[in-house]
């Protein structure tokens, strides 16, 4: 008993993982807001920072700000007013030339205390040169350089500025697609099956597993259009990737109506079986080919990467991949529960 | 080569049924002709962004209803002795060649109706009819073996309206960037590209049409 199902066990414990892990891990400080987020050469600037996650106060020792210019260059805070965990004012004084030739130029604000560690914002702050000179800039150019910032010590998610907490969307979305395809993929291995050995039970099989594969497509069109809400600003937004995985879902509700199309079970099975694998190999190009050559909003097109880089650190593998690995193995459960269940019906309804 | 003899003799007893019994074929441009008539007298004035998109739905429509025809016009006991001749593989080479050429020669068709009543907005004469020639290929083979298959369950059309519109939506989609890039309504660098995908797409599907067909064929 044990020995048939520890797969199943598996699958439990490892979705309460990441459901747990995934939903209870707190996110990393960030900055949610600087204001004002611009000012001139040759001004005093007071900015007003807004922190997520964070804790100013019991850093206040230790609390370091920067303004960073590039990778050399960057300008400490003067003065630093902390008022609360999340909130807080730093000083700058900008001086009256940069050395750089643009006349608006970014500087990204770097945070570290030795709670919360090193935290960043890029482009927070905008300086208009009133007028250019970069080799004045040069020399009135005071530096103070990035030294000794302090490790993020805990278990943390990474802060992203547009994601913030639907970053836990990951481990939904992501691996439901995942499970998808090797749902799709299993369902395949049994068409084949069925056409070198015409065995009803293995097209009842890849029928089964369509099925979930189909609710786990669904579910995971569901997760990513709430996650496009909050990113994107739409539910639906046309997107290419959208688009093509609605079609991929049509190709599939497809297959469905064309076993309902077939009164005699062996030709329904052959049948159905041909146009899975058709269907199976045009899904690839749909969802994994398209969008990728054409401009998406969606990770993994127009060349952006899809997953790896920074998006993903290591905190996040640890939950991503068994939730890929969970998810497929309830997915295969849930279809053996329902090729179980065609079996016994149709047991049944022979007897009557 | 006992394969290519017979996909000819297959290919040329098509074009002959064809034109011996003319009921298809007349059919077909009776539908062509209606459609752009109808086209014409609700737009009037067609701007070329509208008239890439009409002409590929027309395209569509009128392939779905010239392809449909390609395994329930001949009776069943004709088919089971044409399988008794020859490899059931060889028909549908035969099948799919047949329909590339009768879809290349309508939607030469097509343009040239919709430009006498709506105007020729292309530009690249030479893209255009690569991309129509594509469009001929791509739609044969998928409309070919999904007929194929709703040729075995009996209620026809719908099932091949659903079966094959979502799987020729991403050609359709090339299809419409390139000929819009043939009228000069964008201006893509990426043709070549956009090319490749649709050989690739209709290659992968004439591989997987040429492997599954002897399992579909047999009753």
């Amino acid at each position: 008993m044990v020995r048939q199902s520890w797969w199943k066990i598996a699958a439990v414990v490892l979705l309460m993982y990441t459901l747990l892990a995934g939903l209870l891990f707190p996110l990393k400080p960030g900055v949610l807001e600087v204001t004002p987020n611009s000012g001139r050469t040759g001004e005093e600037i007071t900015v007003e920072i807004t922190g997520y996650n964070s804790f100013y106060k019991k850093g206040e020792d230790s609390m370091r700000v920067w303004l960073k210019l590039d990778e050399a260059r960057s300008l400490k805070a003067r003065k630093i007013m902390v008022w609360g965990d999340r909130s807080m004012e730093a000083v700058f004084s900008i001086p009256e030339y940069l050395p750089v030739d643009r006349r608006v130029q970014d500087f990204s604000l770097i945070i570290d205390n030795d709670i919360d560690g090193a935290v960043s914002l890029p482009s927070a702050v905008f300086i208009t040169q009133d007028s250019l000179d970069p080799e004045m800039g040069e020399r009135v150019w005071v530096n103070d350089p990035i030294i000794s910032l302090s490790a993020d010590t805990g278990i943390h998610f990474p802060f992203r500025n547009i994601l913030a907490e639907t970053i836990r969307n990951t481990y939904f979305h992501v691996p439901l697609w995942f499970a998808m395809v090797f749902l799709f993929l299993g369902s395949v291995v049994y068409s084949v099956r069925y056409l070198r050995g015409f065995r009803i039970d293995d097209d009842q099989r890849a029928a089964a597993l369509t099925r979930i594969g189909v609710l786990f497509g669904v579910l995971g069109l569901i997760t990513g259009a709430i996650w496009a809400k909050y990113t994107w600003g739409a539910f639906w937004s046309w997107d290419v990737k959208q688009n093509m995985t609605a079609v991929a879902l049509l190709i599939y509700f497809a297959y469905f109506v064309l076993r309902s199309a077939f009164e005699d079970p062996e030709k329904q099975a052959r049948i159905s079986a041909v146009y899975n694998i058709f269907a199976f190999v045009t899904l690839i190009p749909l969802i994994y080919v398209i969008p990728r050559l054409t401009d998406s909003l969606h990770p993994g097109a127009g060349g952006n990467p899809a997953l790896g880089g920074e998006d993903l650190d290591n905190t996040m593998r640890m939950i991503f991949y068994p939730a890929i690995i969970g998810w497929t193995l309830l997915g295969y459960w849930i279809a053996s529960l329902v090729y179980r269940f065609t079996r016994l019906r149709e047991q049944h309804l022979d007897l009557v | 080569m006992q394969i290519v003899r017979e996909i000819i003799h297959l290919f040329s007893k098509d074009v002959r049924l064809e034109f011996r019994s003319s009921y298809a074929i007349s059919g077909i441009l009776l539908y062509v002709f209606s459609t752009i008539f109808i086209i014409y007298t609700s737009f009037v004035q067609v701007q070329p962004q509208v008239w890439n998109v009409l002409f590929w739905i027309i395209m569509l429509f009128t392939s779905i209803n010239a392809i449909v025809k390609s395994f329930v016009q001949e009776s069943n006991q004709r088919q089971l002795y044409y399988y008794a001749l020859a490899n059931p593989t060889a028909i549908l080479l035969a099948k799919i060649l047949y329909n590339i050429l009768l879809l290349f020669l309508l939607s030469v068709l097509v343009w040239g109706a919709f430009a006498f009543v709506a105007g020729n907005p292309v530009r690249q004469l030479g893209a255009f009819v690569g991309t129509i020639f594509l469009g001929s290929v791509g739609f044969s083979i998928t409309f070919t073996f999904v007929a194929a298959i709703s040729a075995k369950a009996d209620n026809n059309a719908t099932l091949m309206a659903i079966l094959s519109f979502p799987l020729v939506i991403p050609i359709l989609m090339t299809l419409i960037k390139l000929s819009a890039n043939a009228l000069g309504l964008l201006q893509d660098t990426a043709v070549d590209q956009d090319v490749l995908i649709l050989i690739a797409i209709d290659l992968i599907l004439v591989a997987m049409a040429f492997l599954l067909y002897p399992f579909l064929w047999r009753d």
